[in-house]
């Protein structure tokens, strides 16, 4: 990278609070997500999906749909004799005039099965006499296998040994806006708005599903209601959207329902570990056993770090996939570490107890040294003292009636860094800037910072560029996953509105009787380095440009961006130990996050993550009926989500590292607020909860136990 | 009670009856077909499409629709105006909130023949031109919204709020925004903006 390129040392909007631009559009309605796409003559699709955990279709008829009122296409997606894994997997599909008449043709659709048993635990799963979930697979696949030190020496120097296994469930993503997408052909072309994470790579997956040049697709996705890791391709609903398309030749609009969007469009999966692990009388961690597993669902992919962040310098760790009828899985915000994080972490306190050591002093003495990605040491220290640590007491809240109040503490890690992106630019020669990038703002911000970026470079107001993304007729841009966006798409704006700048000054200099070189741009003008006196306006400079624009294409570079962040959080919680109901009162997240672009959007990121993982700790929970492997809650009332009355008050704390580039933290602060939760209602109650989600009821079957003769 | 008010109460009666789908009994809905059939007994309209005149943001919106189209579905998608969307579609997440008679109500779970003659508000009416209701301002100031799918739901039920209570407790604007979901976690800012369009002031539209 040209070093005339990096990062300036004194912004002027970078790392300023900058309000989303289309914040109007959203707040007033007008923005236009794919579920409110309608084009001429447009029809509604609908699919026919399998209410049974594990079957085989013995017959599909669609006749009775084909004759139904305002109905213009059926197809069946799955052939006679498919094996069928779980409720809600796709069999066939119809599109209607109205939404409303291809739900009732749906219901004309007649599909016979032969019912097969099933498996809808983890424990029925892998028990010996198990029915297989797959008549072809096996219910178990081995993962990760690690082994470093000796773990013979390792339980030898320890004090003490805890023993125990923790656990975490499964949740949904629950995007707001439901996965889906409108197809439009025009002759072999394809045109998709979906709602997506990658519109590039949703171009790719419609191509290589359909047998279509990628040349022929494009796909717009303008705003886009949520993802968190489960819309990264068209998926079943989208390449059966484009084949109703082509059948019916009419734009058709397939939006999933709400029940649909709990069965079939991911989850995270569960995890669990027997652990066994020593500490030292001195406090320091020795040894660490495990053997994990988890189920994906009907797919594999439920691995997660184990241990997480400490240091055991002598660990095992087995872990295995584990296959049940339900659907599969896809990567969930941070996917895998919250899960890591929340065993490791409440083990960490029972270790700590069994030292007698203040759980922030234990972490520090077991935390990986600090380095400019590993600020945990100094975060804890700083945290414990802004968060008022030193008034916490030891496990059990000694206060009399049934309201106890505790403290908890943990940390997280997460890669995130930049990748290939390309940007396009163009200056006009009456002043306008256009910026165009492949990428897609799913929420987190991404339209403002391009125009951030292009502003700082260019010397202008935000007002003055127009971001243009979301578009696969926009230069390429990886999907928006990883905590990778703001790392990827800064840089490559910066690195092409520099070299428009570049191309700008070659134009102006001779006007100013001067190199190239010696210009800069600030202020609105373009000028003479150190003389701002000495230049022209940015729009006289434009001028210069007469009837050619300056056209400059660029990625990104190294250089601009890094990977690796740490955060640290601190939660304080009340337990009314009559009815178990956990309420958060306060949470402390401190965050690095390198380069700020936006303050203001990065806290929001912040603020979400740390709500989402309050949702995961306490409400959530995808439950299916053991016996007949159905979601007993695909919906919004009985699958839980906190709502106002439930946020605590969060302060966030975002430590700015310009010289470091910039880093994502879509997903770092998601991380640990479960586990600082599940370990302050450890501090409040005097009893181990090892499993999530904290529901009143284990709350209180814990507190029981206890009560009947301890949980250790 | 106008005739045409007598009919659609019937239908609705009739639709509740076949349809089996949950979550329509809203208070409005269920005395509104009480008082109905008490005065007329019932009388079948549809399944067809029958002409249904709404009052949308101050204008007439006519539209043939089978009775049992909710009327957030037929604003969405016969009149196209998209601000509020369909989410939980069970009336418990609230991105479908609108004003109908001052009151909020979840759209999703609200038949539209039921709301003929009524005043119905949508997000799409709290803004005069370029210039932003004061919630909608303040969303925007604090960043109170991320993906912005839930934001139109919270927008009109924190102007519903403002508009009962201009200047409500932390606990009467928490209570006043229960009813809606975000899931991108913007809470915190809402509840800041809220409170900071209370303090610059709403008038009653």
């Amino acid at each position: 990278m040209d070093p005339r390129y990096k990062w300036p040392e004194k912004p002027t909007l970078l790392g300023t609070s900058v309000k989303r631009l289309d914040g109007p559009d959203k707040v007033t309605g007008r923005a236009r997500y794919t579920y409110d796409i309608s084009r001429p003559g447009m029809l509604y699709g609908r699919i026919v999906r399998s209410p049974l955990p594990h079957a085989k279709i013995t017959s599909i008829d669609l006749s009775a749909a084909q004759k139904a009122p305002g109905v213009k296409a059926v197809l069946a997606w799955k052939d006679v004799g498919a094996e069928l894994f779980y409720q809600g997997d796709p069999i066939a599909a119809v599109a209607a005039d109205t939404e409303e008449r291809a739900r009732d043709a749906a219901r004309l659709v007649r599909v016979r099965y032969e019912t097969l048993p099933h498996v809808a635990t983890e424990a029925q799963s892998m028990a010996a006499d198990a029915p297989r979930w797959n008549l072809a697979q096996a219910n178990t696949r081995a993962g990760t296998r690690q082994e470093t030190g000796d773990l013979d020496t390792g339980f030898k120097q320890a004090a003490h040994v805890v023993e125990q296994t923790y656990s975490t469930h499964v949740i949904g993503h629950v995007c707001l806006e439901s996965h889906g997408t409108v197809c439009e052909w025009e002759g072999d072309k394809l045109t998709a708005w979906v709602s997506t994470q990658g519109c590039h790579q949703a171009a790719q997956a419609f191509a290589q599903a359909l047998g279509i040049p990628q040349t022929d697709v494009r796909v717009i996705t303008q705003y886009m209601g949520g993802g968190f890791g489960s819309k990264f391709t068209p998926d079943s609903q989208g390449v059966i959207c484009a084949k109703l398309a082509k059948l019916a030749n009419a734009p058709v609009k397939l939006m999933l329902d709400r029940r649909e969007e709990h069965l079939d469009t991911g989850n995270r999966p569960s995890a669990f570990a027997t652990i066994k692990a020593g500490v030292s009388a001195d406090g320091m961690l020795t040894a660490f056993d495990a053997q994990s597993w988890g189920t994906g669902g009907a797919g594999q992919g439920a691995n997660f770090p184990l241990p997480y962040l400490y240091q055991f310098p002598n660990r095992r760790r087995a872990h295995t996939d584990v296959y049940i009828n339900a659907g599969t899985q896809r990567a969930m915000r941070a996917p895998g570490h919250p899960q890591g994080c929340f065993l490791t972490e409440i083990l960490m306190d029972e270790l700590a107890d069994r030292v007698k050591m203040d759980p922030v002093e234990f972490r520090i003495k077991n935390a990986p040294k600090l380095a400019p990605n590993a600020m945990w040491i100094e975060y804890f220290q700083r945290g414990a003292k802004q968060f008022g640590w030193d008034k916490r007491h030891p496990t059990g809240d000694p206060t009399r009636g049934p309201i106890k109040t505790g403290m908890g503490v943990s940390a997280h890690l997460w890669g995130g860094g930049g990748r290939g992106t390309q940007a396009h630019v163009d200056i006009m020669s009456d002043g306008s800037v256009v910026v165009k990038c492949g990428t897609q703002d799913i929420g987190t911000g991404t339209r403002t910072i391009v125009a951030m970026v292009a502003a700082e470079s260019l010397g202008l107001p935000v007002s003055a560029i127009k971001p243009e993304i979301g578009d696969t007729q926009y230069p390429f841009s990886g999907g928006s996953g990883g905590s990778t966006t703001a790392a990827s798409v800064s840089p490559a704006i910066r690195v092409t509105t520099m070299k428009a700048l570049d191309a700008l000054c070659a134009k102006v200099a001779p006007a100013l009787g001067t190199d190239a070189g010696n210009l800069m741009a600030s202020g609105g003008r373009i000028h003479v380095r150190g003389d701002t006196s000495k230049g022209l306006a940015w729009k006289d400079a434009c001028k210069h440009l007469g009837t050619e624009p300056i056209s400059v294409d660029g990625a990104w570079a190294d250089g601009l961006s890094s990977s690796g962040t740490s955060g640290v959080q601190f939660s304080e919680v009340t337990v009314d130990i009559e009815t178990g109901i956990v309420r958060v009162k306060r949470i402390l997240a401190i965050q690095d996050c390198g380069l700020i672009v936006d303050k203001l959007t990065a806290e929001s990121q912040v603020y979400g993550g740390v709500i989402a993982s309050l949702n995961f700790a306490l409400y959530e929970d995808r439950i299916l009926d053991r016996v007949t492997g159905q979601m007993v809650n695909p919906n919004m009332e009985f699958y839980l989500l906190a709502g106002m009355s439930d946020i605590p008050k969060i302060d966030i704390v975002l430590n700015n590292m310009p010289e470091r580039g910039v880093v994502g933290i879509g997903e770092p602060p998601t991380v640990s607020t479960s586990a600082a939760i599940a370990n302050a209602v450890r501090n409040a109650i005097g009893v181990t909860i090892r499993s999530l989600p904290l529901h009143p009821h284990k709350v209180l079957a814990a507190i029981e136990q206890e009560r009947a003769g301890g949980t250790q | 009670m106008s005739e045409k008010d007598d009919r659609f109460a019937v239908s609705r009666r009739d639709f509740l009856k076949s349809a089996g789908v949950g979550g329509l009994a809203t208070a409005v809905t269920a005395a509104g077909a009480a008082e109905a059939e008490a005065q007329t007994g019932p009388r079948v309209v549809g399944p067809g499409d029958v002409p249904v005149t709404l009052m949308v943001n101050g204008k007439r919106v006519e539209l043939r629709i089978e009775p049992r189209v909710t009327l957030l579905d037929a604003i969405r998608n016969r009149a196209d105006l998209t601000g509020h969307k369909r989410v939980c579609d069970r009336g418990t997440c609230g991105a479908c909130t609108m004003i109908v008679d001052g009151r909020t109500v979840y759209s999703c779970s609200t038949l539209a023949i039921d709301v003929v003659g009524k005043q119905i508000r949508t997000v799409e009416g709290l803004s005069t031109g370029n210039t932003l209701h004061p919630v909608q301002q303040a969303f925007c100031d604090v960043d109170a919204l991320m993906c912005g799918f839930c934001t139109p739901g919270f927008i009109v039920a924190a102007a519903a709020l403002l508009e009962r209570h201009p200047n409500p407790t932390a606990e009467q604007a928490r209570r006043g925004l229960d009813g809606n979901i975000c899931r991108c976690g913007t809470f915190v800012r809402i509840m800041e903006a809220t409170m900071a369009a209370a303090a610059k002031g709403v008038r009653r539209v």
